[in-house]
């Protein structure tokens, strides 16, 4: 039933802009995989292109074992939700979710029970006999969704699905589409700039940045080992923190601290340090391999405090307990993790190991 | 006294008293004109219009021509704004071309015509290299009617297509793409996609422009006058005639209600036909 | 004229450079359609042009040349040379111009009464500005000429100007309306918060965003105006507009003549899309409602 997909060199030229640079992509059938960039990285795309509502410039898309270049979406087998939902406002929602169906002439016999199962699925067997109009945004959410399931695709796609959502409602959907979701086994590919989404929902996380895929690997991977500085600065809130380095002897310099540096390509020059701010000890005395640094604000954020320092002159961010009576002002020695400590080609940067 | 509060009917004012005495005013006077003469209410007006022997050939040709006109262009206009949405390179051009008419009066529009219509004119033409015609052929006067009819047709499709076209377009602008891009995901075809979301969801400015052009097309005059001289009655027409040749207001008057009443008449007919239904975001 | 589709839009720069675009049956016949409907309008507009720029008798020629290789003012002339037509050509001028100066001075302030406030007869003032655009002309015109006799606007420029500023009124409050809506009251509240007075904000800050868009406005009615054949042709007798008097001479006027004026009752049309072309879409719009 579920099928893989499989995304080959593909590029999008729009003008002189190029919105995808050779992206290549593979979804195991079954799996879930999260787009997850910026806006602007060509995440929605390349979504539409394996939808067929965009036509690639070059490369090669494959559902399944069938080549589906050039195919229009209707041949695709394959299932969409939007952002803005794309209810029809001019049909009840039960027609909504059959459309696809009628599109395929299945017979009403056939249509009514898929409707029904469907809309159950997603607790709207209710709304069945309104119109778009009547319903909250959460609820054309549903529908949406519903739409989608209703028509048992090989490939499920969804846009941003979630994002115009207040914050509440979009925990309550993220929780109920991953168990719906895992239950379906349907392949699905998943836009959304959410970090926080993309690490809740994902099998593997496709981490885009400037028409390129930088990083494909399961969620914990790409959070622990930023394939570059841009992952470990995009996912993480607050994000990782960066420090520039001096290299020295196999051993490199920040803020009084000597650290030892990455095994690979020894030899002088400039590196960065990546390291979490949940990696981060905070004392306030100091012990080798500590480096100094400056609080500058405390933000009491409830479970902890979020502290934002300058080390070096440079921005850096820890968490401590709530009740850590450490104050703005104050000089303290941070002690990173070292199992959790990761380096940055400075020039490129491309993680170093 | 000028205050927050009263504001808004000061800056009113002026257009309400405008439009009380060049709209309420008239319309009201003119019912009065009609039913009356010599200083009685009566319908004898009216008689004499009904009794004039192109009275039912005006109201047969004024119907008829809406009746034809007013259908295809909608057809052309639906083609035109679906073909907008599809041109890329070109668009503002082509959109701009296909507006012009709207800035060009029917009594130009039927000169234009004239010009391309006429013994001698361009279509005869063209019309005689093809071996249609042999030779200089008569098509605007009283004994080709038809000819004439058709000739009336294509100035008002030419000119007044592009208002219809104006209000689809506008109209197709406020469906959100996603709608279509939805409908093609599950499995619609072009054609079923405008069948099923385009033209549902068009209901609104579809009803808009039929109202107004029909309206519109009841008030065709100046290009019957400027092509076919008095040879096509239409009702607008024939008010002027009363009013301007035979100096008589009443009956002048008497076409103007008539042509009220049936325009009042259609528009609810659309109204209840075309019916926006509640649920329309 | 190339109308290029969705689908053959040149992707890459590199691809541009084949001679002909390869186009499918489908996209041919597109860019056909899209030609002839572009010439069924122009066309005519073209040829009409060209009947008012040759010669006088060239009206009788036969077969009729399509290329302009006899062009001359000679009709043009003889068009302003007939007695009335130059004073009917400067009373059009004149009432265009009375219509666009009444319809926007008295249409402005109600559209900005519309756009900011809440106020009681809301509803009711809008329906009645979009009913009056169901008014047959006539039923405003015959009535009228009676009561203009009556009180000596029969056969004046005024007079006419204020038939034709009472429909193009509606236009101008409602595009308006929609103008002013589109500027937010923000801006003019941040400029009262500034020290300035409500007249002093709306001057200040709110006319010089909406004055392009009033000036389209200002030219539909110029055109509206311009167009107007009906009611200009029975308000008057001595004075008539450039339509009124070819309307009532196109009966015993030689063709020539008829070309020429039409070709001046063709030409503003031309100018005024183009200047107003930006806005027609947003005057619709709303005015669609």
């Amino acid at each position: 039933m579920a099928a893989g997909i499989y995304v080959d060199k593909v590029r999008k030229v729009f003008g002189t802009f190029e919105a995808l640079k050779s992206v290549s992509l593979d979804v195991q059938p079954e799996e879930f995989t999260v787009l997850l960039g910026p806006s602007g990285c060509g995440k929605t795309t390349l979504l539409r292109i394996i939808a067929g509502l965009e036509t690639e410039t070059s490369g090669e898309l494959r559902i399944g074992d069938k080549r589906v270049n050039g195919l229009p979406p209707r041949n695709r087998n394959i299932a969409m939700v939007f952002q803005n939902y794309a209810v029809f406002p001019h049909l009840t929602i039960f027609e909504n979710i059959a459309f696809g169906l009628r599109m395929k002439k299945l017979l009403n016999s056939e249509i009514e029970p898929r409707v029904k199962k469907a809309a159950g699925m997603m607790h709207i067997e209710h709304l069945l006999d309104r119109y778009s109009a009547q319903l909250s945004g959460g609820q054309r959410q549903r529908v949406a969704v519903a739409r989608a399931l209703a028509m048992e695709p090989e490939v499920l796609l969804m846009d941003e699905p979630l994002s115009n959502l207040d914050a509440l409602l979009r925990l309550e959907m993220r929780a109920e589409l991953k168990g719906l979701l895992a239950e379906s086994r349907t392949t699905t590919i998943y836009v959304t700039h959410d970090q926080v989404e993309a690490m809740s929902l994902a099998d593997r996380i496709a981490v885009m940045h400037g028409g390129h895929i930088i990083q494909y690997d399961r969620p914990i991977e790409v959070y622990q080992n930023p394939a570059n500085a841009f992952c470990g600065g995009f996912i993480g809130n607050p994000p990782m923190n960066f420090l520039q380095a001096e290299r020295e002897n196999g051993h490199c310099r920040i803020a009084g601290a000597a650290l030892p540096g990455p095994s690979a390509s020894q030899g002088n020059g400039r590196v960065t340090l990546g390291i979490r701010p949940e990696d981060v000890l905070v004392a306030e005395t100091a012990a080798s391999e500590h480096l100094t640094g400056r609080v500058t604000v405390v933000e009491p954020l409830g479970p902890h405090n979020l502290l934002t320092l300058a080390v070096d002159q440079q921005l850096f961010r820890v968490t401590t307990a709530a009740d850590s009576p450490i104050k703005s002002g104050q000089e303290v020695y941070l002690a990173l993790a070292p199992e959790r400590r990761r380096w940055f080609d400075t020039e490129s940067g491309k993680a170093l190991h | 006294m000028i205050t927050e509060r009263t504001l808004p009917y000061w800056l009113l004012a002026p257009s309400l008293v405008f439009l009380i005495a060049l709209f309420a005013y008239p319309f009201a006077d003119a019912f009065f004109i009609a039913f009356r003469a010599d200083g009685q209410w009566t319908f004898d007006n009216f008689r004499t219009m009904v009794d004039d022997i192109n009275f039912g050939l005006s109201l047969w040709n004024t119907m008829l021509l809406v009746l034809i006109v007013v259908p295809l262009q909608i057809a052309i206009a639906l083609t035109m704004a679906m073909m907008l949405t599809k041109i890329r390179a070109g668009r503002d051009l082509v959109l701009y071309v296909w507006t012009i008419p709207l800035g060009i009066s029917d009594l130009a529009a039927g000169v234009v015509w004239l010009a391309l219509l006429s013994e001698r004119g361009y279509i005869n033409t063209v019309l005689s290299a093809l071996g249609i015609v042999d030779g200089p052929a008569l098509w605007l006067s009283y004994e080709t009617p038809v000819a004439l009819f058709i000739a009336v047709i294509l100035a008002e499709v030419w000119r007044a297509t592009a208002i219809v076209m104006v209000i689809l377009v506008a109209g197709v602008q406020l469906i959100p793409k996603e709608y279509n891009e939805a409908a093609e995901i599950f499995g619609a075809s072009a054609w079923q996609r405008f069948v099923k979301i385009t033209l549902p969801l068009l209901k609104p400015s579809l009803q808009t422009a039929l109202i107004l052009r029909t309206l519109l097309a009841f008030e065709v005059f100046a290009v019957v006058v400027a092509l076919g001289g008095r040879d096509l009655p239409v009702l607008m027409g024939e008010a002027f005639l009363w009013q301007f040749d035979y100096r008589d207001s009443g009956v002048a008057s008497a076409y103007a209600v008539l042509i009220l009443l049936i325009s009042i008449a259609f528009t609810l007919v659309y109204l209840r036909v075309l019916r926006v239904k509640e649920e329309a975001e | 004229m190339t109308a290029l589709t969705k689908d053959n839009l040149p992707e890459k720069p590199g691809l541009a450079d084949r001679l002909l675009p390869r186009w499918s049956v489908g996209q041919w016949l597109f860019a056909a359609i899209c030609l002839i409907l572009c010439l069924w309008v122009l066309l005519p507009i073209y040829l009409l042009v060209l009947s008012a720029f040759s010669p006088r008798d060239a009206v009788f020629a036969w077969p009729k040349a399509f290329l302009p290789l006899d062009l001359s003012t000679d009709t043009i002339a003889f068009f302003f040379g007939v007695r009335g037509v130059l004073a009917a050509f400067f009373n059009s001028v004149m009432v265009a111009v009375l219509t666009m100066v009444i319809s926007i001075g008295l249409g402005a302030p109600a559209g900005y009464a519309l756009a900011r406030f809440r106020f009681r007869g809301k509803d009711s003032f809008r329906l009645m500005i979009v009913m009056t655009r169901a008014f047959p002309i006539a039923i405003l015109a015959l009535p009228l000429t009676v009561t203009f006799i009556k009180v000596g606007l029969y056969d004046t420029v005024f007079g006419v100007a204020l038939v034709h500023s009472a429909l193009a009124l509606p236009f101008a409050v409602l595009i308006s309306s929609s103008l002013f809506m589109g500027i937010p009251f923000e801006l003019e509240e941040a400029a009262w918060t500034m020290g300035c007075t409500r007249f002093q904000a709306f001057m200040r800050v709110v006319m010089p965003i909406a004055t392009p868009g009033l000036a389209a406005a200002a030219i539909f009615a110029f055109v509206i105006s311009w167009n107007e054949v009906f009611a200009a042709t029975i308000l008057t007798l001595q004075h008539p507009t450039l339509t009124a008097f070819l309307l009532t001479t196109l009966a015993e006027s030689p063709l020539y003549f008829r070309f020429a004026g039409g070709f001046f009752l063709v030409v503003p049309a031309l100018i005024f899309i183009f200047a107003v072309r930006k806005y027609l879409f947003s005057m619709w719009g709303i005015a669609n409602r």
